[in-house]
C-alpha cells in the first residue's frame, strides 16, 4: 500500500526520480544507482551494451531516460549546424533501484513557494514564421519535402515545483505517454500522447498520431471521426505518416509481417480527440536495439516526410537547439524489451529557465496564420500551468 | 535478385518489403551503389524520393547503362527518372498530391493490365510528366481519372515499367498484384 504522503516524502528528500504513465496508473522510479550522460561519442557504445542474461529479471532491471533531438539526428548521420545552445545534456539514462506503482489520482500537496512568472517570450514572431512557412511551401512544390513541421519555442524564467506541475497536468490532461523527470539541476514534465516504440520479444508496434481536435460539448466521438474523415488536409497528413511508419518498421521487420492493425481511429482524451493508427510487425532475428532506434527515431510524425531531406531542411533553418523536443523518453529493459514515446507537449526546466517547444505541420494546403495559432494553442495548455 | 536503388525516401522500405514477397531483394543508397550487386541483379528498381530526376545523375547513368539488358522498374521519382532519361520534361503541377488517394484507369495501350479497369491508388508527387511525350516503345498505360495525369508506363520491348503512384502504399488497393504482374512480365 502506498501511503498518501509518499510523493511528498520523496519530493522532500530531494532524490532524483522519474514517473511514466502506464495503462493503469503511473510507474515511479527512484534510488538511481547510475546516471549515464549521453553525447555524440558514447551513444553507440551505450546502445550496444549487452545486458547479462538471467532467468528472472527484477522490475528495476532497466535503464530509463531520454534521447535528445540532436543525438538522434547524429545517430542516423544527419549533422546539425551550429545553433544557439543552452548546453543541456543530449541524453540521460538512469538505473533505478526502486520502482513503485501509483494509481491515476496522484496525491501530492505542494508546499513549495513557487516563484513563477507568467510572461513567456516566443523565439519566432508571426512575420518570421510566415516567411519560413512560405519558403517551406516552395520546397513542397519542388518535391524536396511532402510535409514539414515548423517548431516555435516559448521561454521564461521561473523556479518551479515540477511534481506539482506534473500532478496538475495529469489532472487536466491524462495523456497515455505522460512522464516526468526531476533531477538536481533540471526537470522535464510532459503530457506526450504518442507511443513510438513498444517492443516485447520479437513483436514491435508504433502508434502515430496525426490530427488533433479540441473537445467541446457539441462534438462527440462519432462527430470527431466524421470531422477527420471529411477533412482532406488532415487525412492526407495522416496517410503520409502511416506509410512512413510502415516504412520505418519495414527496415527491421520480417517481410510480410508489417500490418496496419488500426487504421485512422479516433481516440478520446479528457480535452482532445486524436486521429490515431496502430502499426505492428515481427522483428527480424538479428535486429539489435540500436537498429530499432536508428530505424524509428526521431519519430516521423513530428518531423515530416521524407525524413532525411525534411530533417536537413529543418536543421538548416532552426537557429536554436531543440534539446529534448521531438526526442524520445522511455526505457530499455535488461531482457531487451523497450518502450519509448515522442517528447512533445513538454516543459524543460534547466537552471530555472523553462522552455516549451511546439510544432505544427506545413502541407501544400495549410495556412500560415492558422498553423501559427495552432502552435500557440498547443503551448497554451502548458503555459497555463504557470499561474 | 532485385536491386533497389534508394533515393533516401521514407517509403523505400515499403517497396523493399513488397518486392521481398516475390524474390530476394537488396537495397542500397543511390550514392553507395555496390557494383557486384548491380551486375548480379536481374531487375533494377528506382525508388521514390524527394526532389527531381535532375538531382540524381548517378541513377540516370545506371539506367542508360542497363536499359534493354535488365528489367527496370521505377516508382514515383523512379518513374520520372526513367522518363527524364528518355527525354521527357518533368514539371511542377498546379495541384499537388501528397498522401492522396485517387482513381486510375487502364487504357488500351496496356499489355499487362485489364484494359478499362479502374482502381484506387496512393499518390505522393509534387512533379509530373509534361505531355505530349513520345519515346520509342514507351506507352502511357494508366491515367488519373480526374486530371488525366500519366500514372503508369510500359515498355514491353525492353521490359521497362513505371508507376507515378505508390503500389506499396496502404492507399493502393491490390498493389501487390500490380507488382507481381510486372515482375513476371
Amino acid at each position: 500500500m502506498i501511503r498518501e504522503n509518499y510523493l511528498n516524502r520523496i519530493n522532500n528528500s530531494n532524490k532524483p526520480f522519474a514517473i511514466y504513465k502506464t495503462a493503469k496508473g503511473f510507474d515511479f522510479y527512484t534510488d538511481f544507482s547510475k546516471k549515464i550522460i549521453l553525447n555524440n561519442k558514447n551513444i553507440n557504445k551505450f546502445l550496444n551494451i549487452k545486458f547479462e542474461k538471467k532467468k528472472n529479471y527484477k522490475k528495476t532491471d532497466l535503464l530509463i531516460g531520454f534521447f535528445g533531438y540532436e543525438l538522434l539526428n547524429n545517430l542516423i548521420g544527419v549533422k546539425l549546424p551550429k545553433q544557439k545552445n543552452i548546453n543541456f545534456p543530449k541524453g540521460i539514462f538512469y538505473k533505478p533501484e526502486t520502482k513503485t506503482i501509483l494509481k491515476n489520482n496522484l496525491v501530492y500537496k505542494s508546499n513549495y513557494n513557487n516563484k513563477i512568472s507568467k510572461k513567456f517570450k516566443i523565439n519566432i514572431n508571426q512575420n518570421s514564421y510566415t516567411k519560413i512557412f512560405n519558403m517551406f511551401k516552395k520546397k513542397i512544390k519542388s518535391g524536396e519535402t511532402y510535409q514539414i513541421k515548423i517548431c516555435t519555442k516559448y521561454k521564461n524564467n521561473s523556479k518551479i515545483d515540477p511534481l506539482d506541475f506534473f500532478c496538475r497536468l495529469a489532472k487536466s490532461n491524462l495523456a497515455p505517454e505522460a512522464f516526468m523527470i526531476k533531477d538536481k539541476d533540471f526537470s522535464i514534465i510532459s503530457c506526450s500522447p504518442e507511443n513510438l516504440i513498444t517492443k516485447k520479444g520479437l513483436s514491435i508496434s508504433t502508434k502515430p498520431i496525426a490530427g488533433t481536435l479540441r473537445k467541446t460539448k457539441k462534438i462527440n466521438k462519432k462527430k470527431a471521426l466524421n470531422f477527420f474523415r471529411n477533412n482532406i488536409k488532415e487525412t492526407k497528413e495522416h496517410n503520409m505518416i502511416v506509410d512512413m511508419e510502415r516504412n520505418d518498421l519495414s527496415k527491421i521487420c520480417k517481410p510480410g509481417t508489417v500490418k496496419l492493425i488500426k487504421e485512422k481511429n479516433v481516440e478520446e482524451y479528457k480535452d482532445l480527440y486524436h486521429y490515431v493508427s496502430l502499426i505492428t510487425g515481427m522483428l527480424k532475428k538479428n535486429v539489435k536495439n540500436i537498429d530499432i532506434i536508428k530505424a524509428m527515431m526521431p519519430g516521423g510524425s513530428v518531423i515530416g516526410c521524407p525524413k532525411i531531406s525534411t530533417l536537413n531542411l529543418l536543421n538548416k533553418q532552426e537557429k536554436e537547439n531543440r534539446n529534448i523536443y521531438t526526442g524520445s523518453f522511455g526505457y530499455i529493459k535488461f531482457n531487451g524489451d523497450m518502450r519509448f514515446n515522442i517528447i512533445i507537449r513538454s516543459i524543460l526546466n534547466y537552471k530555472n529557465i523553462s522552455e516549451i517547444s511546439v510544432a505544427s505541420g506545413v502541407v501544400i494546403d495549410s495556412n500560415a496564420k492558422h498553423e501559427f495559432n495552432e502552435n500557440f494553442i498547443k503551448a497554451k495548455a502548458l503555459i497555463d500551468l504557470f499561474r | 535478385m532485385i536491386y533497389v536503388i534508394d533515393h533516401k525516401d521514407s517509403f523505400t522500405h515499403n517497396v523493399v518489403h513488397q518486392l521481398s514477397l516475390f524474390d530476394k531483394v537488396e537495397c542500397d543508397d543511390f550514392s553507395k551503389i555496390n557494383k557486384s550487386k548491380l551486375n548480379k541483379a536481374s531487375t533494377i528498381v528506382f525508388s521514390p524520393g524527394p526532389g527531381s530526376p535532375k538531382d540524381y545523375p548517378l541513377s540516370s547513368k545506371i539506367y542508360k547503362q542497363f536499359k534493354g539488358k535488365k528489367k527496370i522498374i521505377g516508382i514515383c521519382l523512379g518513374f520520372q527518372q526513367i522518363l527524364f532519361c528518355e527525354g521527357a520534361n518533368i514539371i511542377e503541377q498546379n495541384k499537388i498530391y501528397h498522401g492522396f488517394q485517387s482513381e486510375v484507369l487502364v487504357n488500351k495501350f496496356s499489355k499487362l493490365f485489364d484494359v478499362g479497369s479502374k482502381f484506387k491508388v496512393g499518390r505522393y508527387h509534387s512533379l509530373k510528366l509534361k505531355e505530349p511525350f513520345n519515346s520509342e516503345n514507351f506507352d502511357i498505360t494508366m491515367r488519373c481519372v480526374t486530371s488525366g495525369a500519366a500514372m503508369s508506363f510500359e515498355n514491353n520491348v525492353d521490359k521497362i515499367y513505371g508507376f507515378q503512384f505508390h503500389p506499396e502504399s496502404f492507399l493502393t488497393i491490390n498493389g501487390k498484384i500490380l507488382i507481381k504482374k510486372i515482375l513476371s512480365a
